[in-house]
């Protein structure tokens, strides 16, 4: 048997960094110098606090000195360089001391499972099978279509919001408040209805979609599927935990795009979500919408693929670096326990409540508040040229405004226009296509700003607003020329 | 609580470490795993309280 071959060396930068850090430690630790030199370069918090109780303040700073030169030397973060070479010192053993062929590598049906959903040319079929039975038929024409039929439509518009008017229009002898609580805007009629009857039930729906996929091991294995084609967008693999979680909520999303090794991937992903991700009610919604048109429907994700691909493509061009390789540990592939699922679901649904609910309850005391001024009617009226060139109703402004506030709160104003039969089924396409790729929330807003700067959170804004609308012109001039009515 | 995305076990430590470098310090009721980053939220009082209940009841048979 020949010797290993196998020779664990850091780039020179952090090696001779290593060497520097080790001669100016003096504290009695229990660790080896090298050692300690190595976390202090990966920043390790509990490493940090050790050595700071121990060393002098002049030594501190002549670490954090070595620490900040090794920064601008690296072209990658110093955590990832590490961290990629022992992956490699591991390929190389590996490969010395392991014999596994192809078909060894599937030992049990879970394992197969894995394999397979992981393989680019089974694991595309599987996801558009997900996407198909899972999001479409459970969440859209299930969820959002039937039992927001019934509990929207039969319950709450049959039962309780006729019952909850006369009560009010009974007791309440002034009309403003009257309009305030059950008016067309008002906060029972447009607030809790469209948190409780249309968008509660959608999310729940998501909510045990998601669930199922995350407690299967699922999750991990699209990351690695999607990691080639992310590849070309300037993202990996990792970029799929704040993608996925943009289809729950973007503003969470945005906030995970921390866990992106640079700057660089983090803008990107925050631009992607942004642009291109619907949340969880707002694609529940415009599923349950296009459902009847099948056409449509995939008109719409054509569309969104295009501009996810089209906008990531040229964002990594404009955008200067380089992607950073991804390899994650793969927890096995189980059969999902209804417990976990159960509390998962319900764990979501708890916190997004508490989300939506205020937020809606404000958007419809603001919209009172517009009303009474006279301000909501004149936003109306500026957004007009914009419906107009859309080829939209005035009435389709409601839903914009709307999405100004929520992503959701929009896409429950289409569901309103919708229902009200006041658009054909191409504006229902156009405005769908517009809605997704709008603006950010305000939530979403907020949170790119803190976490991005106000120059990118502005961008991001100014050009989705851009988008948003140049993609839906360009798609009702296309419908037009290619004579194409849902 | 598992991470759902890497499987990890979610720790008390761990998930009051991965807040503490957070500017929410908390305040957004979401776990984040150490190992990936991936965010969840964390089960609610009331939540925890039933599985309490239920478990009792499984060793109450036991």
């Amino acid at each position: 048997m020949s010797a290993l071959h196998a020779t664990l060396t850091y780039p020179a930068e952090i090696e001779e960094a290593i060497r520097q850090i080790s001669e100016f430690l003096r504290g009695d630790y229990p660790l080896g110098k090298h050692t300690l030199a190595l976390l202090l370069l990966q920043e390790d918090d509990e490493i940090w606090q050790m050595v700071r109780q121990q060393e002098t303040s002049a030594t501190l700073e002549q670490i954090r000195s070595v620490l900040n030169t090794v920064k601008t030397q690296m072209d990658s973060p110093i955590g990832w360089a590490i961290e990629h070479q022992r992956q490699q010192v591991g390929q190389q053993i590996s490969q010395q001391v392991l014999q596994a062929q192809f078909g060894e590598r599937a030992h049990s049906v879970a394992e197969w499972l894995g394999w397979l959903c992981m393989n680019p040319w089974t694991g595309f079929p599987i996801l558009a099978l997900v996407l198909y039975f899972g999001l479409y038929q459970f969440v859209g024409v299930f969820g959002a279509g039937t039992v927001v039929g019934w509990i929207e439509e039969d319950l709450f518009g049959g039962w309780i919001n006729p019952a909850v008017e006369s009560f009010v229009r009974g007791l309440v002898p002034w009309k403003a408040i009257q309009e305030l609580l059950v008016g067309e805007y008002g906060v029972w009629t447009l607030g809790v209805t469209y948190a409780v009857a249309l968008i509660l039930p959608i999310v729940t729906f998501f909510f045990l979609v998601f669930a199922v996929l995350e407690d299967s091991g699922y999750l991990p294995r699209l990351a690695m599927l999607i990691d080639r084609a992310f590849k070309g967008l300037g993202l990996n693999g990792r970029a799929v935990i704040p993608i996925v979680l943009g289809f729950g909520c973007d503003t969470m999303a945005t906030m995970v795009t921390r866990v992106l090794e640079t700057r660089r991937e983090r803008v990107l992903a925050t631009f992607l979500l942004t642009l291109t991700i619907p949340c969880s009610a707002q694609l529940g919604v415009v599923l349950a919408l296009l459902a009847r048109y099948p056409t449509g429907l995939l008109i719409w994700m054509g569309v969104l693929v295009g501009v996810f691909l089209t906008a990531g493509w040229i964002a990594a061009r404009v955008i200067p670096g380089n992607p950073m390789p991804f390899y994650m540990e793969l927890p096995p592939i189980r059969l999902p326990s209804l417990s976990n699922v159960l509390l998962k679901t319900m764990a979501r649904l708890h916190w997004y409540f508490l989300e939506v609910f205020p937020l809606f309850l404000l958007a419809s005391v603001l919209i009172w508040v517009g009303q009474l001024t006279g301000l909501f009617d004149w936003a109306l009226r500026a957004i007009a040229p914009i419906t107009g060139l859309l080829g939209l109703p005035d009435s389709a402004g409601v839903a914009f405004l709307f999405g100004f506030f929520r992503r959701d709160y929009g896409a429950a104003g289409l569901y309103d226009l919708q229902q009200a039969g006041l658009l054909t089924g191409n504006q229902v396409l156009i405005v769908a296509v517009v809605l997704t790729l709008f603006v950010p929330c305000v939530a979403q807003f907020l949170v790119t700003l803190k976490e991005r700067g106000w120059k990118a959170a502005l961008a991001m804004f100014v050009i989705s607003l851009g988008v948003a609308i140049w993609v839906g012109w360009m798609l009702k001039l296309a419908l037009s020329a290619l004579g194409v009515v849902l | 609580m598992r991470c759902g995305m890497c499987g990890h076990e979610l720790t008390e430590a761990g998930i009051e470490k991965a807040c503490r470098g957070c500017s929410a310090f908390g305040g957004c009721r979401l776990v984040k795993c150490l190992h990936c980053g991936y965010e969840q939220p964390q089960l609610p009082r009331w939540l925890k309280w039933l599985v309490e209940m239920a478990k009792r009841q499984q060793e109450r048979k036991v």
